[in-house]
Order: structure tokens, then sequence, then C-alpha cells
């Protein structure tokens, strides 16, 4: 590399043709994708669906995201803005395939129209029109217990993936097929620290132990099909989560043992009050560090 | 291509000191690259271990300015860029202190020393970021800077480290593109959003022009660092390329530098500027500056809160060594 | 504007990849298409390495620009997302080029079968030969290095440490 040119293409990116002043014309991660929605599917339905998985991924990337520049080792700081970026990336596919389904909620109230779809889903929607699972909102507590959640829910989230790679709609089963990697990178990597931190030292084992008993409960919640997914399940559009339930217990079951933990009683199952848009008290402050500076200025463009 | 190697651990008779040194004279005098098992000058090697490790420890704490934001990044596609950029950070980060290793340092070692003050980092990164227009301004003047004062290393006489140089400016330029562009957006929205680009430029544009360090005739490392050809141009030389330029950058997006001394000197076609604060540098870089407590404690917590996540670690890996 | 009748695919082919400099867009299979609409709109497709790929507008924008300076004036940039971009889509030209840039091409990606994606507990075993000596003897530092694609080694004949496109 010379360093001439280098400097050279510094100063010449800014010159007189602005091209570094691309702007928000490039903003829609679904850019040319046909959004058609497939025959025999109602849009609301289709709309309400990708909120979930979107919301689910955009709740957890931000719990995620907490542990940047505090992780416990450099190749971990990689490694969680890595998963975050990838769940990141498939919430705002996702929402911007419920945007193009006409699913945008009240969220339009607040966001002007230069606010892309997925921004108005994710920044003006209000609380009680989340619909992700309790699992991702759940403060994350320490390492171990971050891990121990991230592996439940990445577990869930590849079991559907894998089979949403057989969705009618096109853009769910592209979606679905390029998280599959990602999810698995995902999983595995959770899986060998919740082994690692259960079969390591006996404060790690204690801590993996005290993770996996505040995370457990939050599975009662992931199998239980809405109406909605109910409804898509039929078109073939959609999962039957309960069709994933054994998978998510077979691959939980496998790690927790070899990583020496107890594996508690599965919770009763329950429909997911998150996919109702019925929250805990965590959302809220959640929301509030996430939507706060796009609140603040509904007329920008960022 | 690296000179032929003379490695002290694998020649049976070993050549007396001088021959080693004289070696290692003609592959500097000659510009050719001095790599890991090739004998070099403890004071080299030393003088290379501080340079690496203070240029790792600022792409690791130089995380946190802009990660402060990436939980309330104001658009999705914002909060991609950031997240993805911090991680390049991290990803310098351990490159450098491999590159380091490569000398016979150790990467803990390192942290320590940068966490109980012992070794610096970049004072940049002492500043806090306000508003979000930081984050655009960081990535067009202080990544901007950085890559004023790395490109040169590209060629520096060591050779993993002018490697590692050649990626890592790749990427900073990216993130210079893209903090550039997110002033352009943010200059094209809302009145209240032009404010604060300048208010950002403002703060960010006297700590950016002292990243390249003291002025040379205060510069106590560098003639050494020149001779050895780890550095390749003084601190004034590169902080007059970084003016020249940025005033037209700033210009084009429509930002005043906030130096009325800035002008253009006909006779000599560069910018002629005002006279930098030492002293307000002296100060941030002893520890006084507004953030200075602030990063490094949050260094040793995430060493000290996680100590047992690493313990864990060393006790599997063990158990399941065999 | 130009009078001489170029191949836009020609000029689509010169962009290159934001992250990666060393590589243009084509070769590492980011360009998917580039086609003439009966409107003479040059449409271009691309497709993301990865979900939350943020050069996406970039890459956009540059292919945008060339075409445009190449006197195309109307230039429609799209994303495609399936088949879904593996390292498998990385060029011959594009994995020498790495080489020489110092990074580590990727072996064959894993091939992916529907149905549950089998849990793996191990370290992953992956294998590459130092970029700057040769010797096959590397080992792996970190899974994950600054961007998501790579991972960071170390030679052990050498010392160098580089980085390591995964086979994804
Ligand atoms: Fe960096
Ligand atoms: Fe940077
Ligand atoms: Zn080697």
């Amino acid at each position: 590399m010379h360093e001439e040119t280098v400097y050279d293409a510094l100063d010449t990116a800014h010159g007189g043709e602005g091209q570094w002043a691309f702007g928000t014309g490039f903003d829609d991660p679904l850019a040319g994708v046909d959004t058609t929605v497939p025959d025999g599917v109602e849009p609301a339905d289709l709309g309400a669906y990708c909120l979930m998985l979107g919301d689910d991924a955009l709740v957890l990337c931000q719990r995620l995201t907490e542990w940047a520049t505090r992780a416990p080792e450099l190749e971990e700081e990689v490694a969680i803005a890595n998963c975050g970026l990838d769940l990141l990336g498939q919430a705002r596919l996702l929402l911007a395939r419920a945007g193009s389904a006409g699913v945008l909620g009240r969220s339009r109230r607040h966001a002007t129209d230069s606010i892309p779809d997925e921004d108005a889903l994710a920044y003006f929607r209000d609380p009680d029109e989340f619909v992700h699972h309790h699992l991702v909102e759940a403060d994350g507590g320490d390492f171990a217990q971050t891990m121990v959640r991230l592996l439940v829910a990445s577990t869930f989230r590849l079991a559907l993936f894998a089979q949403l790679r057989e969705s009618r709609d096109p853009v769910l089963s592209a979606i679905a097929a390029k998280g599959v990697p990602e999810l698995t990178y995902h999983r595995d990597h959770a899986a060998r620290w919740v082994l690692r931190l259960g079969d390591g030292t006996s404060e790690s084992h204690r801590r993996a132990q005290a993770g996996v008993e505040a995370v457990w409960p939050l599975l009662a919640d992931l199998f239980t099909a809405t109406e909605v997914e109910t409804r898509l399940t039929a078109a073939g559009v959609a999962v039957d989560p309960a069709g994933v339930r054994e998978e998510v217990r077979g691959v939980l079951t496998t790690v927790l043992e070899r990583a020496t933990l107890t594996v508690p009683a599965w919770p009763a199952e329950r429909p997911s009050p998150g996919r109702a848009g019925e929250h805990t008290g965590e959302l809220a402050p959640l929301l509030a560090t996430l939507q706060g500076l796009a609140r603040e200025h509904p007329a920008a463009t960022w | 291509m690296s000179a032929p190697t003379l490695d002290r651990r694998e020649t049976a008779a070993v050549p007396d000191e001088a021959a080693l040194q004289a070696h290692f004279d003609a592959t500097i005098a000659a510009d050719r690259r001095v790599e890991p098992r090739d004998w070099m000058p403890e004071a080299y090697r030393a003088g290379l271990v501080r340079q690496i490790a203070q240029h790792a420890h600022s792409e690791i704490i130089g995380m946190q300015p802009e990660g402060d934001w990436l939980l309330a990044a104001p658009s999705l596609r914002r909060k991609a860029v950031l997240l993805a950029k911090v991680q390049d950070e991290a990803g310098h980060g351990m490159y450098l202190y491999s590159a380091a290793e490569t000398l016979g340092a150790d990467r803990a070692d390192l942290t320590d020393k940068l966490i109980e003050g012992r070794q610096k980092y970049s004072s940049i990164f002492n500043y806090p970021t306000l508003t979000y227009a930081d984050c655009g301004v960081i990535g067009w003047l202080v990544d901007g800077a950085a890559i004023c004062n790395q490109v040169p290393l590209c060629r520096s006489s060591y050779g993993p480290y002018a490697r590692a140089m050649i990626r890592v400016c790749k990427e900073e330029s990216f993130h210079q593109r893209q903090g550039y562009e997110l002033l352009m957006t943010m200059m094209r929205g809302t009145d209240a959003q032009r404010a604060m680009v300048q208010d950002a430029v403002d703060r960010w544009w006297w700590p950016s022009l002292m990243m390249f360090g003291p002025p040379d005739d205060d510069s106590p490392n560098s003639a050494q660092s020149m001779a050895w050809g780890v550095k390749r141009h003084s601190n004034d030389e590169l902080r007059q390329r970084y003016v020249d330029m940025s005033v037209p950058q700033a210009a084009a997006l429509g930002v005043t530098l906030p130096d009325p001394e800035l002008a253009l000197d006909p006779e000599t076609g560069r910018y002629r500027f005002g006279r930098i604060d030492w002293a307000e540098f002296k100060q941030v870089i002893s520890g006084n500056g507004p953030c200075n407590a602030e990063r490094v404690s949050r260094r040793r917590a995430a060493r000290d809160d996680n100590a047992w996540v690493l313990e864990a670690a060393t006790a599997y890996a063990d158990k399941h060594a065999s | 504007m130009s009078t001489v009748v170029t191949d836009p695919r020609d000029v689509a082919e010169t962009v290159t990849d934001p992250e990666l400099p060393m590589l243009t867009l084509a070769d590492l299979g980011v360009l998917r298409e580039v086609r003439t609409a009966d409107d003479g709109t040059v449409v271009v497709t691309i497709t993301p390495t990865y979900s939350g790929c943020p050069a996406m507008g970039v890459m956009r924008a540059d292919l945008v620009h060339a075409l445009h300076r190449a006197g195309f004036a109307d230039v429609d940039v799209r994303t495609v997302l399936s088949p879904p971009w593996s390292t498998d889509w990385i060029s011959e030209d594009g994995r020498r080029k790495l080489a020489e840039g110092g990074i580590a091409p990727p072996g064959h990606a894993p091939v992916r079968t529907a149905g549950p994606v089998p849990l793996s507990l191990g370290p992953t075993r992956r294998t590459a030969s130092c970029p700057l000596c040769g010797s096959a003897d590397t080992e792996e530092l970190s899974e994950f290095s600054g961007t998501a694609c790579k991972a960071l080694r170390r030679c052990r004949t050498c010392r160098e440490p580089f980085e390591h496109v995964k086979e994804i």
C-alpha cells in the first residue's frame, strides 16, 4: 500500500461529487426485494408474525449490547458484538418486512414520513405494542446468566429458523436461510461457555446454576402458538413453536448435563404474555434508552 | 521481504553482539523489515512494545466514548454501523496485542499496566461524547487523525506492526467515511441536528490536533523512533497534513472549525493555524481529563468483576486437557 | 456523457468492498447480477454477507457512483437475500487477493441441509496456512476477529498474527 495514495483517496473521497454523502435513500434493508405477500396469506398476520420474530431479535440485541466495553475478555467483546449485530440485522429485515405488509401499529402517529418503516417500528411503538417473549427482555444478570439466556434464546430461534427456511413467504424463507448459520454460531458459542462455566470452578458452577434457575421459568412462554401463528402455520408460512419443543429440550438437556448442571423441571407452559404485548417492568427502561434520542427528534433523519 | 534470519535460539555458534548489531543496522539502513525471530537491540524491542501496547490500549479504550451510544443510537442502521465499528476496534486491539506478543510481551501483563496507569493510551478518549453528533465527529476527525498517524506506520521497520497497520488503516478509513456520512446526513437534517454537529466540531477539533503529540522540539522519544524507522514523520509534519486535509472537508460539510487564525498561506499552499493549548494536553495526559478515571475504571471492572469467568475457562481447559 | 459503449457489468465489477478493499464486490461474490432493463436503467443486484452487514448502503452508493461516472444515468441497486451468501461465493481471484493481502482465505463452507442443525460443543477445528511464510503450523487465537467473517490466528513458525476468513 502506498501511503500517498491513501491520503489521496481520503482527499478525493470528500470531493465535489459527494461520494461520501450517500444518504437515506439507501436505508431500506429490503431495498429492491420483491415483498409481495403470497396468495392466501393475510398481510396483517404476516406482519404481526414478523414483528414477533423481529422484536425477539431487537430486544435481545439490546440486552447483549449492554455488555459492550464490559465483557470478560477481548475475544468475548468481539463475539458479543458479533451476535448482537447478527440479531440486529435479522430484526431490521423482519421489521422492514412487517412494514412492507402494512403492519406499523400506532408508530406512524409519531414517526414522520422521512423515517423508514424499520425505525418507525423500533423507535415509535409503545411498550404494549412490542410482542417479544419475556425471555429476551429480562435483565441479563451476570455473565453466566447472560450465556444461559443466549443459549436458550438462540436454541429456540435456530430451531424455528431451520424450519422457516421452507416458509411459503419467500422473504421470510430467505431471512431464515440467512439467519441459520448466524444462530448456529450463537447457540454453539453460548453452549461452550455454559460448559466451561458449569464444569469450571465451584464459583462459576454456582453462578451457572443460578443462571439456569433464573432463565428456566421463561421457557414456559415459548411453545404455545398464538392465533396468528396457528393461521400462518396452516398456510405454510410460519412454524408452530410447539413443534420445536422437543428439539429445544433435547439440546438444552445435553448441554446442561455435559456442563454438570442440574436440569430443572420443565415449567408449566402458558400462552406468552409477551406475544400479547404484556410485559414486565423491565421493558419500559429498556425502551426509554433505545428510543429516547429518536423520539426527541421525530422530524430528524439520521 | 524479510532479511535473512539470525535467530539467537537456533544459531549453533552464537554470533557476537557487534555482528548482530551490525546486521540489524544494515537492515534498518536498507529499509528492510525486522521480523520477530531476528535479533534486535533490547531498546528497540522495548520501545516497540511500548508503542504497540499504547496503540492497542487506545483501540480498546477508544471503544468506550462511542460505545456509550450503542444502546441509544437513533436509527437501526446507525446502531449497526456503530456496533460494527466498536467490534472493529476490539479486533484492532486483539490484533495489536498479538503483534506485541511477537516481541515477547504478554497481553494480560500489558492490560494490567494500562489499568494501573503504567502505560498510556491516546488522551483523545478522555473527552466525553455528549451528543450523537460526537459519534460522527469521532469518525471524521479522530479516526481521520489516527489514519494520518498510522498510514506512515505501514512502513514501520517492524514487520508484524507494519502489516497490522495496513489492515487497520483500511478499516479506519471506512470508519472515517461512515462518520463523515453521518455528519453529512445530520447537516441536511433539522436545525437542532446542525447545531449538534457544530457543537461537536467545536469540542473535538483542538483535542484532535493534540493527537499528533507534542511539538517536535518537545517530543522526547521521537528522534530515536525516527532513526529506527519505527516512526516515519515528525509530529508537526503529520499535524500539518491533517489540518490541510480537514479544512476543505469542513467546508464541504458546512461547519466552522473553531480557530479564528486558521488561514491558507498563499506561499506554501498550507493552512496556518492557532496555538494549541499544551497545558490542557498535559492535564489530560497526566490523568486529569474529563473522563480518565471513568475510562480506566471500566477496564478495571471488566477485568476484576469477570475474573471468575476466565478462572472457570482455565479450570475447564485443565480438566479436559488430555 | 461518454459516447463509448461500455458494458455496465465491467464498471460494476471494478467497485471494491469497503471493508476488504483488496477485493471487488465481484471477487467477494456479493455482486450477483448486472443487467440493462428495457428502459435503459442499469439494474444491479447485490447480496449481504451477513444479515447485519452495515456496509450495504456504502456498497450501493459506490456502485451508483461508479456507474454514473461511466455515463449510466439511471441505476437501480437491489438487494437479494436468496440464495444466502457463503464464503464459497468468494472467487478464485478473490482468494488469491486475500492471501496477497495477508489474510488467509477460507476453505469450503460446511454443507447445510434441511432439518435441525446439530450441536457442536468442541472447539471448531479449522486449518489455515500462514499467509506470510506458508507454514501450516498455525493456531487460532480467537474465533471472532474485527469483522464477523474473520478469525484471528497465529503462525507457530514465523509468529505472524494473521486473520483468516472463516468458512461460513
Ligand atoms: Fe481502530
Ligand atoms: Fe476506528
Ligand atoms: Zn508464518
